[in-house]
């Protein structure tokens, strides 16, 4: 696999703002890979974001030094337009970014402008409805529908674009638990079959990281910490000092490492929490502590 | 107890003008100092019930009594120095140029003098923390934890008992997270306000509400204590919610001697103390 992104000694700083929102940052994205982006608001995550998309510094007015390939090539060097075929953005609110009368138009609205042919798009309608679950509302204005719905569609447009890389800002905010696990889901399902690269920010980490390959995480405008998903959480403490808390089954497995009870992965689920706890417990009653230690879950 | 709760909903229903039923056939009663969560799947009617209980809404049929007083003959002007709204969009709620004309619309609109709305004004701001420097900033400009605050205290400036908070920690991180939440468990614990908090967030729920009431469809699935109701997913999973992952670990390990209805890793790691000892 070669890197889909690379970003090397990348800062930018907006015009209007005295400190660099991102500052010589160096990172490489492999193609396929589902990668999360955490860090406190302010940290520089939609920065990030906004600049693999093209947008800054197309939209933006700034300072930006160092440079940001996507697919070998320069953002800059991308005519208007071009790299946001590549790359596809959802962002963290929904409305920013719609456009048509009704879901239906919205959703057909960028395939349009792919120059996609009709049955082509219709196809694809069809399989983004059903994959995100819509159909009760194609014909609704994108503004009526509920907040929840609303990111829905939203991750529903750019999806129906199958861009090869897609960024998407908080897409679950909105949505209840539920409704949260199923956008989850269909990531999971792209994750396994379309091979797309993705890229998702998100403050809620319990979905997340099932997920994804690498993690990154963003400190006022650095970086903080970037490794493969089970690597990163093992310097939970360099975490949890920058505000950030891993979901629930990891920080109660590290806390069991710390007090010397426990030795083996740490969890990326509530399954594979269980399932450890069902081995490691038992093990331990009818044991010393010494030779718990080295039982570990296959 | 003899004494009247602070506020009762008795078989409160509620339907849209386009004949949509939000809720049916709500029974509830609430407290002075009560901190309180409601949860539920989006649109099952917790924001309906929220306006129902400031007279926002006036039901389609049964009551709400707040202080004595039943919504469907009380004026605004009344209701909202007994229960306050605060937006989830602060920007939905936030409209003058200024944080004090901000703060000091409520009490003026309730035309209080302009020395009360002073003291109001000075009040709120100092339970929320906002810095008297704020006060001639335009609250488009600062931050989103910061414009909450001040949305809160323009609703504190009017001194109700009751303060509902519609997601108080969406598009937060979790330290912005934790501040809200325990500014919000102050106005609780020390002031003694019903603290009313409509989230989707379990880990908040876990850690700050001593009350759930799980909504669904429009009705009561759950009320009581957030252990308990927490203890029985089946009934939350009719609500399209499931509780934090510690709370799912501990139901998933029962059968090793966890309780149902852990709400904390803390509890956790106590209670494999406890079984390893």
């Amino acid at each position: 696999m070669s890197a889909i992104i690379e970003i090397k000694h990348y800062s930018w700083r907006y015009l209007s703002q005295q400190n660099f929102a991102l500052e010589d940052i160096s990172l490489e994205i492999e193609e396929g890979s589902f990668v999360g982006i955490i860090g406190p608001n302010g940290s520089g995550k939609t920065t990030l974001a906004l600049s693999i998309d093209g947008l800054i510094p197309g939209h933006y007015h700034g300072v930006k030094k160092g440079e940001l390939y996507i697919l070998g090539k320069e953002v800059e060097q991308y005519e208007t337009g071009l790299l946001q075929q590549t790359v596809g953005m959802v962002f963290s609110d929904p409305e920013s970014q719609f456009t048509s009368m009704t879901v239906e138009d919205e959703l057909v609205f960028g395939m349009e402008n792919l120059g996609l042919s009709i049955p082509e798009i219709r196809e694809r309608l069809e399989w983004v409805t059903d994959l995100v679950d819509l159909g009760p509302l194609l014909m609704k204005p994108p503004y009526e529908v509920s907040g929840g719905q609303k990111q829905r569609v939203a991750l529903a447009a750019v999806l129906a674009m199958m861009p090869r890389i897609m960024i998407l800002d908080e897409p679950t905010s909105m949505l209840d638990p539920i409704s949260r696990k199923r956008v989850f889901d269909v990531l999971g399902k792209l994750r396994a079959d379309q091979r797309n690269t993705i890229i998702v920010i998100e403050h809620s980490l319990e979905n997340l990281v099932p997920l994804t390959d690498h993690m990154v995480m963003l400190h006022n405008g650095t970086l903080l910490r970037e490794a493969e998903t089970h690597a990163f959480f093992e310097d939970m403490n360099t975490l949890l000092e920058h505000d950030a808390f891993p979901p629930d089954v990891m920080t109660f497995t590290h806390k069991l490492m710390e007090a010397g009870l426990y030795k083996g992965p740490l969890p990326l689920t509530v399954e594979e929490a269980s399932r450890q706890l069902h081995q490691w417990l038992p093990a331990v009653k009818t044991s010393t502590p010494s030779e718990a230690e080295g039982h570990q879950h296959d | 107890m003899t004494e009247q709760p602070f506020l009762q909903v008795r078989d409160l229903n509620y339907s849209y003008p386009d004949g949509t039923q939000a809720l049916r056939g709500i029974n509830l009663t609430f407290g002075l100092g009560e901190m309180v969560a409601f949860i539920g799947q989006n649109g099952s009617g917790k924001t309906t019930l929220s306006k129902c209980l400031n007279g926002l809404f006036k039901p389609t049929s049964g009551d709400v009594i707040v202080d004595g007083l039943n919504t469907k003959s009380t004026s605004i002007v009344q209701m909202v120095r007994r229960v306050g709204y605060v937006f989830q969009n602060p920007d939905h709620q936030l409209f003058n140029n200024n944080c004090w004309d901000e703060i000091a619309y409520g009490p003026r609109n309730i035309q209080l003098p302009e020395d009360d709305v002073r003291e109001r004004v000075e009040e709120a701001a100092h339970i929320v923390g906002l810095h008297e420097s704020y006060f001639t900033e335009h609250p488009f400009f600062l931050p989103k934890g910061l414009r909450q605050r001040v949305a809160i205290a323009s609703i504190l400036a009017l001194r109700p008992k009751v303060i509902i908070v519609d997601e108080p920690t969406t598009g937060q991180d979790s330290k912005q997270s934790i501040e809200i939440m325990d500014f919000l468990q102050k106005l609780n614990q020390e002031l003694g306000h019903t603290i009313i908090i409509i989230t989707h967030d379990m880990p908040i729920v876990a850690d700050y509400a001593e009350r759930v009431v799980a909504i669904g469809l429009g009705q009561v699935i759950d009320d009581g204590p957030t252990a308990e109701v927490f203890s029985q997913p089946e009934n939350l999973a009719r609500t399209f919610i499931e509780p934090r992952q510690i709370t799912q670990l501990a139901h998933a390990c029962h059968d090793l001697g966890f309780k149902r209805g852990t709400l904390k890793v803390q509890e956790m790691i106590d209670q494999v103390n406890a079984l390893t000892a």
